[in-house]
């Protein structure tokens, strides 16, 4: 409970309208709530309760490829002892914070910017259990702040907490989220961009048991910039939940990643974007690699309202199947009330190329390597939009690491030819 | 060096090569002419060790080892290399990890040290150079949006970096013109004209005989060898097409 100590001033409550309605976001301070009405309510009790009253149902569309019960289950896992921080902080200057359980852990954060606050997780199913204490960022207008990396160690249990970015006009920030562990980890952050605000934000999901349920809600106002990667890379399931609206006029959102599965495990994404604004851009793209017997499915939405004239969207959803015992679930979705858009869409799962593989080996280079260079490949396209080179060769070690196990490959160093001897 | 007696092999249950017999020696160049459907492009592949070519009948040994024994990659590794009549477009994967990969790959299996990425980088600019291809061509992702000739050329590119004993070149001389024709033409002399080496050439037509002078000259109709003899063989071809000599 040593959190509650960590709880800091400048959270102002006055009432406001950001995040309210579809006009576009103006942010001239980040002084207001995201929802003014529920900062003050305490968090709701974590633990104790069953976990499965509340949770969705697969007889939702929205959860149809979903695994409810894989969340209870990862709720009860027991508690054991917590990971070593270190290793899974990225070598880069900046703020850092550890949150054990969702409960920050001081002594190994160095917080800089990020406050402490009580933050309410919205309406959302899984979302709104996360009310209560998070942490906070607020950037002024035009001013950038230090990198954030944030390492969520899960060590059993489940643990709640929600998360909010909130950038002024002109701001620009980078967040980098580290999910370890076992247990049930559940979060909720919502994310609003002012005008001409920059926002990039990676996330790992690199538990090793467990659930790991993201929900994400962002406002993207004019001309601002969102860029959001997922990895699942771990053995935990997962479950994204992503939902922005683009508020402004000339706004960019790019949403994607991969969904990385083995075993039995599953892991899912069902995101929308929804254009409300003139001129807006947006990208959708996700890789999805089943192995074993597992599931990875990816539910895409484009919205484009009527007023949303000249959007140009892009949506590429590829699975790719390593046996033919594992599943991958696409389902893009288009809906576009605008007569002056461009949608480019594709939906495709299959398996490597054979002839790809087949040429590799006749020079000679054995049939799981070969394999591992192609998925290599496959699943790169989903890190080009990260442009902090730390951050993707990270991304890319997570997805060689996985590769690793998933074919029992060794690979070279990414790019090849650079450094000293490879295997 | 290479020995192939009484081949038989097919693919989807459908027979193609149909008691094939062949042995070429080092220091030797070897063309395989004739019709389409004749079974030279599933000689390759059965030689290279493609998945879904399954033989029936008869024995390769190259070497003394039994090549049909081999997988794919220890073929290469062996020294067997196999050039493609359609080089396959690899996206996200570059050509210099590509080949850094396949040749340390080959010296792993062989037992021998890996390149550094600096030996490395000098052997493949080297051979892009000899092939006049551009460098930055070997940092594009392997074939993908290089033309029917650069493909070709790439093939002879990888061929001189891995430097094999033995090279099933599969039509390498379709979609070349005629100036590609003579770079690929020199490299094969260049990389394989010697007297532990040896080629065998799979051809339509005998343009590429002009550069690369061959010792025998085989035509293979219906999957057998059914005519074989020296390089004026080819150009009987030529002159009266294979109706006539492969009856």
């Amino acid at each position: 409970m040593s959190v509650l100590s960590q709880i800091l001033p400048g959270t102002g409550r006055g009432t406001s309208e950001a995040g309210g309605g579809g006009s576009p976001l103006d942010v001239t301070s980040v002084e207001a709530p995201l929802h003014p009405t529920a900062t003050r309510r305490g968090p709701p009790p974590r633990g104790g309760e069953d976990f499965r009253i509340g949770l969705p149902s697969t007889r939702e569309e929205s959860w149809r490829w979903g695994d409810p019960a894989a969340i209870a289950a990862a709720a009860e896992l027991p508690r054991g002892i917590a990971l070593d921080a270190g290793e899974w902080f990225l070598d880069l200057p900046g703020a850092r914070a550890v949150f054990v359980d969702g409960v920050l852990d001081e002594g190994r954060s160095d917080l800089r910017h990020v406050a402490i606050v009580p933050i309410d997780g919205g309406s959302h199913a899984l979302g709104r259990r996360t009310t209560g204490l998070g942490w906070s960022l607020r950037v002024d207008a035009d001013a950038t702040a230090e990198l954030i990396q944030i390492v969520h160690i899960a060590t059993g249990g489940d643990n709640q907490l929600p998360a909010e970015i909130v950038l002024a006009n002109g701001a620009s920030a980078s967040v980098v989220e580290t999910y370890v562990g076992a247990g049930w980890s559940n979060r909720s952050t919502q994310m609003m961009l002012g005008k001409g605000a920059k926002l990039t934000r990676a996330v790992r999901l690199l538990q090793s048991d467990g659930f790991v349920s993201l929900r994400d809600e962002v406002e993207v106002g004019a001309e601002a910039s969102l860029i959001v990667t997922v990895l699942g890379a771990g053995d935990a399931g997962t479950r994204i939940d992503g939902s922005i609206t683009v508020t402004g006029d000339d706004a960019f959102a790019e949403y994607g990643g991969a969904l990385l599965t083995r075993n039995d495990q599953r892991q899912e994404c069902a995101v929308s974007v929804r254009h409300a604004a003139l001129n807006g851009q947006s990208k959708q793209i996700w890789r999805a690699v089943a192995a074993d017997k597992s599931t990875a499915s990816l539910a895409a939405r484009v919205e484009v309202a009527r007023d949303a004239q000249k959007t140009d969207g892009v949506q590429s959803l590829r699975g790719l199947l390593l046996q033919r015992t594992a599943t991958v679930n696409l389902k893009p979705e288009l809906e576009i009330f605008a007569d002056d858009v461009k949608c480019a869409h594709g939906a495709t799962v299959g398996e490597l190329d054979q002839r790809a593989l087949f040429y590799m080996q006749s020079r000679g280079i054995p049939h799981a390597k070969a394999q591992a260079l192609l998925t290599r490949a496959f699943v790169g396209d989903a890190f080009v939009q990260i442009t902090d080179e730390t951050v993707r060769e990270a991304f890319v070690a997570d997805a060689d690491a996985w590769l690793e196990r998933a074919l029992s490959a060794p690979l070279p160093p990414a790019g090849g030819v650079g450094g000293g001897a490879s295997s | 060096m290479l020995k192939i007696e009484n081949l038989h092999a097919e693919i989807d249950g459908k027979e193609i090569l149909k008691g094939l017999s062949l042995t070429v020696n080092a220091g030797e160049v070897h063309a395989i002419m004739g019709p389409n459907g004749a079974g030279k492009s599933t000689l390759g592949y059965v030689l290279g060790g493609r998945p879904g070519y399954e033989v029936t009948a008869g024995s390769v040994t190259f070497d003394g080892v039994d090549l049909l024994e081999l997988e794919a990659h220890e073929r290469a590794a062996a020294g067997v290399f196999l050039g493609f009549q359609y080089p396959v477009e690899i996206p996200g994967v570059s050509n210099v990890q590509f080949l850094r990969e396949a040749l340390n790959a080959q010296r792993a299996t062989r037992d021998e040290k890996p390149l550094s990425g600096g030996e490395f980088l000098k052997l493949a600019r080297g051979q892009a150079d000899l092939l006049g291809m551009n460098y930055d061509m070997l940092k594009r992702p392997v074939n993908v949006g290089f033309s029917g000739g650069e493909k070709k050329r790439n093939e002879m590119v990888q061929m001189g970096i891995v430097n094999p004993k033995f090279a099933i070149l599969d039509e390498t001389d379709s979609g070349l013109d005629i100036d590609a024709l003579r770079v690929v033409g020199d490299g094969i002399n260049r990389i394989m004209r010697a007297p532990d080496k040896a080629v065998l050439l799979i051809t339509h037509y005998q343009r590429l005989l002009d550069y690369v002078e061959p010792d025998f000259v085989h035509v293979l109709a219906d999957g057998k060898i059914v005519r074989s003899g020296g390089k004026e063989l080819a150009q009987q071809l030529e002159s009266e097409g294979y109706v006539g000599i492969a009856a």
